[in-house]
């Protein structure tokens, strides 16, 4: 019982970070109807930035987050810009904007081990003294730390959705971004805000990432969970997002319990089996296009 | 004469609008026949399910005494029944010629080993396709401008063209959505002398959507009207005309008519 | 001298799985993520047919596609119905699936991978493969099969209504584009001699997508420009060592953003002006004699 337990909230919390990846993904494809593979490559950039402000910097773990989040926000924005704006200016096709985001993806991987290197970065230990006993449970600090910030992070996003003007506006755009566009809302800023959006969740995500894991230029790769746990929880629905994102990480971490190697397996299985069974996902709507 | 096309009490429901509310019209051999109403009455709807586009929530579409729910668009496609589209569906980077090309291949049967080998069986059939394509842009006067790419033609041509590429599967039934949609009244004049032609030539039944009141008049044999899914008249131009519910979903939506016009 | 060709055998193997791929994404406008995952189904099925069962390599070969092609139409079923990125992201669980079951089948060797393979594959007979495989997709492109999956890539809706079959045309498309890519990961394994799981991760099916649209989509022309310029121009580039793969991933983004049809532009090789004015030049005669038959060859 103690065991489950241990991996149950294991799980929960690796849940957690791949929410905060899935929550930016399912909002730009919402907005944008695309996968936006270069995702990836902003978490990992932000895991080496709060490194960086931790070692060279010699900042405080929050403030490390707190840089790491607004230089992931900042570069997002800047990917939309670049790669994306001039293919959405001229209404390109879907397929041409997955391009460009592999391409930066590529880019992103690539500058990163011509500049800092291939080498493995570790974070420094953060908290001393790294568990807190519960009875036969002992529970990292940092899990509940990551599950906190992670918990707030959603939070304020959902807070911002559905209770600014500006939150509307964009609630309003994923749900047409055509008719918003006549009403007089600016797409162009809102796209930007929804990747300022994406780009700080995944900072976040990314520094917890580092922590957990290592640091290191393919990191990115991991955002593949992300997309898989979108795709569960039901491609475009936030909440679908998260509760995928949670489920998929208690499920892998029970599997990896189980038998460590079949674990990325059962996340792919997972994936298939969701598109064969319900494409939709768990939450996702069942939309007619209009011809 | 044969009923051509029946529809029976139709209704499609998107959750809680009603967008078709019980239609019933039927449509005889060699008609033009016409399905007019405002924006948004729900006409677009009634053609997508005839193509199998939507599911109808309930209610009959029989062609030629066979039912079509259930079946999939390209099997309505292959029993007769072809159209065209509201925003034009050409295949945009195809040329002319090749557009009309492929909707031409349900004639031909050769295989994919067939066309590997390059046998006779392929050389036969696509020297027909060609034959047969080129016959059809000379009919439609498009065979000038037949290496030209689909996108880069005029408004009025892309129309044309995709009439042509609708007529080259040799259909029985054509459903036309509002073909004279961005043209000028000559344009509008030469479209009813080649809907009138090709339902000649090829001994077709036309089903047409349409807002320029002038050419449904001048050509339909018999319309339908509706307003919000419903049917509100039903009969030659001249009954319908003159019907007082008709004359009320007109000139009541009249301003925002106009206004959809620049839309 | 050995190097070179080297390097031209690989862009032949890669070749033979842009080809396919080309046919899916470029022709029918299904992007892949998964065939790196084909490639490794061919290059096992073959390895353990010429190695445990000391079948011909000729036979193997064969085999390799057709299994990855029976295995396409398994995936095709369940999931080419997919509207939108699901049948992309499909595909990409596909292919690292693929990958991660070889990882776990012990008796191929699992993640060590499968050595010994006989060297049955060099510069020639990978070429010879290429040419017979581009002069299929050149006949097919040109017979109604091709052009159903042009008027797909198109206009999905409008194919249907003219009576085409959406769900087996495409179903056609992703077969032919598997049996290419398990050709193309048979060659691999007879020429490498040593293949593993980790051969065949999701970056190798995101590089034969780039050597497609680098090259040009909607041209077999531009995947031959694709896959032979992009295996051999990071050999070239091996000086700037790791600033290569910056410059790939950059020229990717701008390429899409200012020629995003590719280097060959949608054309095939006849349409090239340099190849028209040579075949306007012999053809004189003959344009005089039957002017007007459709630009056709």
């Amino acid at each position: 019982m103690d065991q489950f337990l241990q991996q149950l909230i294991n799980g929960v919390s690796i849940g957690s970070i791949y929410a905060l990846m899935a929550v930016g993904y399912s909002l730009v494809y919402s907005i944008m109807n695309f996968s936006n593979f270069a995702h990836g490559g902003v978490i990992m950039l932000s895991a080496y930035m709060g490194y960086f402000a931790i070692i060279l910097l010699d900042v405080s773990f929050g403030v490390a987050l707190l840089l790491a989040t607004l230089g992931a926000t900042l570069i997002a924005v800047l990917i939309e810009r670049i790669a994306y704006s001039p293919l959405r200016k001229r209404k390109a096709p879907t397929l041409y904007f997955i391009i460009s985001a592999m391409g930066m993806s590529i880019l992103l991987e690539n500058l990163v081990i011509a500049t800092i290197g291939p080498q493995f970065k570790t974070y420094p230990i953060i908290f001393a003294e790294s568990t807190i006993k519960l009875g036969n449970l002992s529970i990292s600090k940092m899990d509940i730390f990551m599950l906190i910030i992670a918990a707030i992070a959603l939070a304020g996003l959902v807070f911002f959705l559905n209770k600014t003007r500006t939150g509307i506006a964009v609630r309003a755009a994923t749900y047409n971004a055509r008719a918003s566009q006549l009403m007089g809302v600016n797409v162009g800023r809102i796209v930007s805000i929804v990747f300022a959006l994406g780009g700080a969740l995944a900072g976040i995500a990314g520094v917890f990432f580092g922590i957990r894991y290592t640091v290191y230029a393919q990191a990115g790769i991991i955002t593949n969970k992300a997309f898989v746990a979108a795709v569960f929880g039901g491609l475009g629905s936030l909440p679908g997002a998260i509760i995928g994102s949670i489920l998929l990480g208690i499920i892998e971490t029970f599997v990896a319990a189980w038998r460590s190697q079949l674990r990325d397996l059962t996340t792919f299985a997972i994936l298939i089996a969701v598109l064969v069974l319900k494409p939709t996902g768990l939450m996702g709507k069942n939309t007619e296009d209009k011809a | 004469m044969i009923k051509v096309l029946e529809i029976n009490n139709l209704t499609k429901k998107f959750g809680g609008l009603t967008a078709v509310d019980d239609l019933t019209f039927h449509v005889w051999e060699n008609q033009i026949y016409g399905l007019i109403g405002p924006n948004g009455a729900g006409k677009t709807t009634v053609f997508n399910m005839i193509t199998a586009v939507y599911a109808p929530t309930s209610g009959e579409i029989i062609f030629n005494g066979e039912s079509l729910v259930g079946k999939s668009s390209y099997e309505i496609a292959r029993a007769g029944i072809t159209r065209t589209f509201q925003n034009i569906r050409l295949f945009k980077e195809m040329t002319v010629y090749e557009n009309v090309h492929t909707a031409c291949h349900l004639n031909t049967d050769y295989n994919i080993w067939d066309s590997l080998i390059h046998n006779k069986n392929y050389k036969s059939g696509e020297k027909q396709i060609r034959q047969e394509v080129n016959e059809l842009l000379e009919r439609m006067g498009l065979y000038e401008r037949r290496d030209e790419v689909a996108m880069n033609l005029p408004y009025g041509d892309q129309r044309r063209l995709e009439i042509a590429r609708a007529v080259a599967l040799r259909p029985k039934l054509l459903l036309l959505d509002e073909p004279a949609a961005g043209m000028n009244p000559d344009e509008t004049n030469e479209l009813v002398k080649t809907i009138r032609g090709i339902r000649e030539d090829f001994n077709l039944t036309v089903l047409l959507i349409e807002h320029h009141m002038d050419l449904v008049m001048n050509i339909c044999d018999q319309i339908v009207v509706i307003n919000f899914g419903k049917e509100i008249a039903k009969g030659t131009a001249q009954e319908v005309q003159n019907h007082p519910e008709v004359i009320e979903a007109y000139l009541g939506k009249r301003e925002e008519e106009l206004l959809h016009v620049d839309a | 001298m050995e190097y070179y060709l080297t390097v031209l055998t690989l862009a032949g193997i890669n070749l033979m799985v842009v080809l396919g791929l080309g046919l899916l994404t470029g022709f029918t406008g299904l992007f892949s993520f998964g065939h790196a995952g084909f490639m490794c189904i061919g290059a096992y099925t073959s390895a353990i047919l010429t190695v445990t069962l000391k079948v011909p390599f000729v036979i193997a070969l064969i085999a390799a596609g057709l299994v990855a092609g029976a295995v396409s139409l398994l995936l095709g079923r369940l999931t080419l119905k997919l509207k939108g990125d699901y049948f992309l992201i499909a595909t990409l669980g596909f292919g690292e699936s693929v990958r991660l079951i070889f990882d776990n089948i012990e008796p191929l060797g699992g993640a060590r991978g499968f050595s010994g393979i006989a060297k049955n594959s060099n510069f020639v007979s990978v070429w010879i493969v290429c040419l017979i495989g581009i002069f299929f997709l050149v006949r097919l492109m040109n017979s109604r099969y091709g052009r159903n999956f042009t008027a797909i890539r198109e206009e999905e809706l409008a194919s249907s209504t003219i009576g085409i079959d959406v769900f087996k045309t495409k179903l056609l498309s992703l077969f032919i584009s598997a049996i290419y890519a398990g050709v193309g990961g048979s060659l691999y394994a007879h020429y490498m001699t040593f293949i593993k799981p980790s051969n065949f991760a999701l970056i190798k099916s995101t590089e034969f997508t780039i050597m497609a649209i680098i090259g040009g989509l909607g041209s077999i022309t531009g995947s031959v420009i694709g896959a032979l310029l992009l295996t051999i121009l990071p050999e070239v580039l091996r000086f700037i060592a790791d600033w290569r793969m910056v410059i790939y991933g950059a020229a990717v983004v701008i390429l899409i953003i200012v020629r995003p049809k590719g280097i060959a532009g949608g054309k095939e090789f006849k349409d090239f002006f340099f190849v028209v004015w040579i075949r306007r030049l012999f053809n004189k005669r003959l344009a005089k004699k039957d002017p007007g038959n459709g630009g056709k060859l």
